[in-house]
């Protein structure tokens, strides 16, 4: 996953940026994006406001055939909370009976970074569309959550910089039986990242995701801390897929993970992104052979050698 | 047998690649007059006739010292100073060439694409796409001014005769928060100088002290045009253009919001992009970045860089580069013109080829 490139493929489904130009192929499912071309110059003294760019995106197709809905840049301010986005969707749920998946906030780093990057509360949001199945939200420390009960939802993916401890909680403290894929962006303490692993408890233990096979606690500024959690932690039996990529991890959170429950039955465990040593790089890959999608960087990300000594910084902070 | 004469810096490996590109024609290795000479007056001989090359300066830290005065070479500051100087000796390069030479690049095209702001307003009238330019901007106060008016939050900030990325400031601001990442880093003295990783500043009175430090050789500031990601990277391209056609193109690669190959940006996949345009869309951008180069008729040769916006739809040039052709080991784009030549040993073929082709042409 990149915060640097717009979604060109989004669940599968190829992304069609409404108003671009293309297209889908006759009969071809398609991910639609809808968002304002921020820095237009051509339009600069006319900037589409995201609400007219949506209004005419319903108009233009059939919404009851609209599964795939990704959402891009709905202000020319970097610093404009989503708010308005999210009541517009809110309100058009009538109108978008079948909408499966959505993504709020494809913007990318040139565009914002992902710090700047405000939404509001999505709990209602997710209330007003109840068959919805896949929701991804990029952007700062928020949104705004409380727990929710679906039995649709089947994905849940927070890419955040410093994802806010009380989204994490509220996650944890939802109702949802079906949920196959979880993954959190957990961030740095700098940029509202203040989930400690306790938070993480509800998730790790798995009492209330009987369904979950892929679990992502990543980008962490505590990865080692969170690999310890995981090396005990319940859930991770019924795991296909792990992911403990794009943080802070060294050799002692490599450790923990190497003495802790066996990790074989995983067909997939990434921990691309990392600050590990080379023997213990070898280590991971002789013990975990089995695992048919071990993603591991043969070498570990540069130090930064700031003022205040070396730091292990994380793949997407600010 | 026509002949080559190079301004440039003799020990530079830009001259170094021309020569060789001359050897492998079976030329003659070209003269060289050394931009030292022109710029300290000691140039006495008339410039032989035949075809003449003007070269970069490049990094010889005499020239440098010649053009910018005594001083750190690394240091940002000396723009105003450095222009001044170095138009002045392409102007006595102008006296002092007769009439059996033929100018491979215009000196009038080199001075205007050495200044940004001059160099964007020829763009502009010409219909070229630009990024919207912002000012006149004089300082941090006047830059937040005119960033207000144009209810614009986010901008490059660049000096307005600087070359490879030297100084130039990505800036996003709103309100009192701001996040600047730049080449400009300070030294011992205050001063500041270029650093091959780029800074961050996140407080606002580094960013102030920054523009307000970079303001007095001249800046020029444009929209910031959200550019277009590839294998996880932000790139922009880098399009030589020779004779009018484009010839080669890099793509210039980055985790940063600044590409240049010098901080830090790598060359990526041009397959990789071109798979992410369509073949029309492709045509385009070389499309636009003929338009640019035809905004310079009297430069054989220029390179051109181009912004692909995050929508991957509109192409914009950030900039014109006089001297935008050291791309050690690149090939033409194939199909191309210049496919498998690098480019100088292109430039010298259009050169030879320009010469012999019928007068007027």
């Amino acid at each position: 996953m990149t915060v640097r490139e717009h979604l060109d493929r989004y669940d599968g489904l190829r992304v069609i940026d409404f108003g671009g130009g293309d297209q889908p192929e006759p009969g071809e499912r398609v991910a639609w994006r809808v968002g304002i071309d921020r820095d237009s110059w051509r339009r600069q003294r006319n900037p589409v406001r995201f609400g007219h760019a949506f209004g005419q995106f319903l108009d233009a197709v059939d919404p009851a055939a609209v599964t795939h809905l990704v959402i891009g840049a709905w202000d020319t301010d970097d610093f404009v909370i989503s708010t308005p986005v999210l009541r517009l969707l809110q309100h058009t749920a009538p109108r978008l009976p079948n909408l499966k998946a959505l993504f709020l906030g494809d913007i990318i780093s040139e565009e914002s970074e992902i710090s700047w990057l405000r939404h509001g509360d999505i709990t209602p949001l997710l209330q007003a569309y109840p068959g919805l199945e896949r929701l991804d939200v990029r952007g700062g420390s928020g949104p705004g959550l409380s727990p929710i009960s679906s039995t649709e939802l089947k994905v849940l993916r927070f890419e955040s910089g410093g994802l806010s401890a009380s989204v994490v909680r509220a996650v944890g403290a939802s109702d949802l039986p079906n949920l196959q894929t979880l993954e959190l962006w957990l961030g740095e303490r700098e940029y509202g990242g203040d989930t400690t692993v306790a938070d993480l408890a509800p998730v790790l233990s798995g009492e209330r995701l009987p369904a979950l096979t892929r679990l992502g606690l990543m980008d962490s500024e505590i990865q080692d801390e969170i690999c310890t959690a995981v090396a005990i932690a319940p859930v991770v039996a019924r795991l296909s897929e792990l992911a403990l990529s794009m943080g802070a991890l060294t050799d002692d959170g490599a450790e923990a993970l190497l003495s802790g429950q066996p990790l074989t039955h995983l067909v997939e465990l990434d921990l691309r992104h990392h600050f590990m040593t080379e023997p213990m790089v070898a280590r991971l890959r002789e013990s975990l052979a089995p695992v048919t999608m071990l993603l591991i960087d043969d070498a570990q990300e540069e130090l930064d050698e700031e003022e205040y000594g070396i730091r292990l910084f994380i793949e997407v902070a600010e | 047998m026509t002949e080559f004469t190079v301004i440039g810096s003799p020990d530079d490996r830009r001259v170094a690649g021309f020569a060789d590109a001359c050897r492998g024609e079976g030329l003659p290795p070209p003269s060289v007059v050394p931009w030292a000479s022109l710029l300290d007056g000691t140039v006495t001989t008339s410039i032989p006739p035949g075809l003449l090359r003007i070269e970069s300066p490049g990094g010889d830290p005499d020239t440098d010292a010649l053009l910018r005065g005594p001083g750190e070479p690394t240091r940002v500051s000396g723009g105003a100073r450095w222009y001044a100087a170095f138009t002045s000796a392409l102007d006595r390069l102008r006296a002092a060439v007769g009439p059996g030479t033929t100018w491979l690049s215009d000196p009038g095209d080199i001075a205007v694409m050495f200044d940004k702001r001059r160099c964007h307003a020829r763009l502009l009238a010409a219909g070229v796409p630009v990024p919207a330019a912002l000012g006149p901007v004089t300082g941090y106060a006047s830059l937040r001014a005119a960033m207000a008016a144009a209810d614009c939050g986010r901008v490059f900030v660049k000096p307005a005769h600087g070359s490879s990325g030297s100084g130039v400031v990505a800036l996003a601001a709103h309100g009192s928060r701001v996040r600047a990442v730049t080449s400009a880093v300070r030294d011992s003295s205050g001063g500041y100088v270029n650093s091959l990783r780029a800074a961050v500043y996140e407080r606002e009175d580094e960013v102030a002290a920054l523009v307000d430090a970079l303001a007095p050789d001249g800046l020029h500031v444009e929209r910031w045009i959200p550019k277009a990601g590839v294998e996880g990277r932000t790139f922009d391209l880098r399009v030589v253009v020779i004779g009018g056609t484009p010839t080669h193109a890099v793509v210039r690669a980055s985790q940063l919001p600044i590409t240049n190959l010098q901080m830090g940006g790598q060359r990526g996949s041009l397959d990789a992009v071109r798979d992410k345009l369509s073949a029309a869309r492709w045509a385009q951008a070389l499309d636009v970045c003929a338009q640019a180069a035809a905004c310079f008729p009297g430069s054989l040769m220029v390179g051109v860089d181009l912004l692909v916006d995050a929508g991957l739809r509109q192409f914009f040039v950030g900039e014109v580069n006089a001297f935008g052709d050291l791309l050690p080991r690149l090939t033409g784009l194939p199909g191309g013109l210049a496919e498998g030549l690098d480019t100088y040993t292109a430039q010298v073929r259009a050169a030879i080829a320009r010469e012999a082709a019928p007068c007027g042409t």
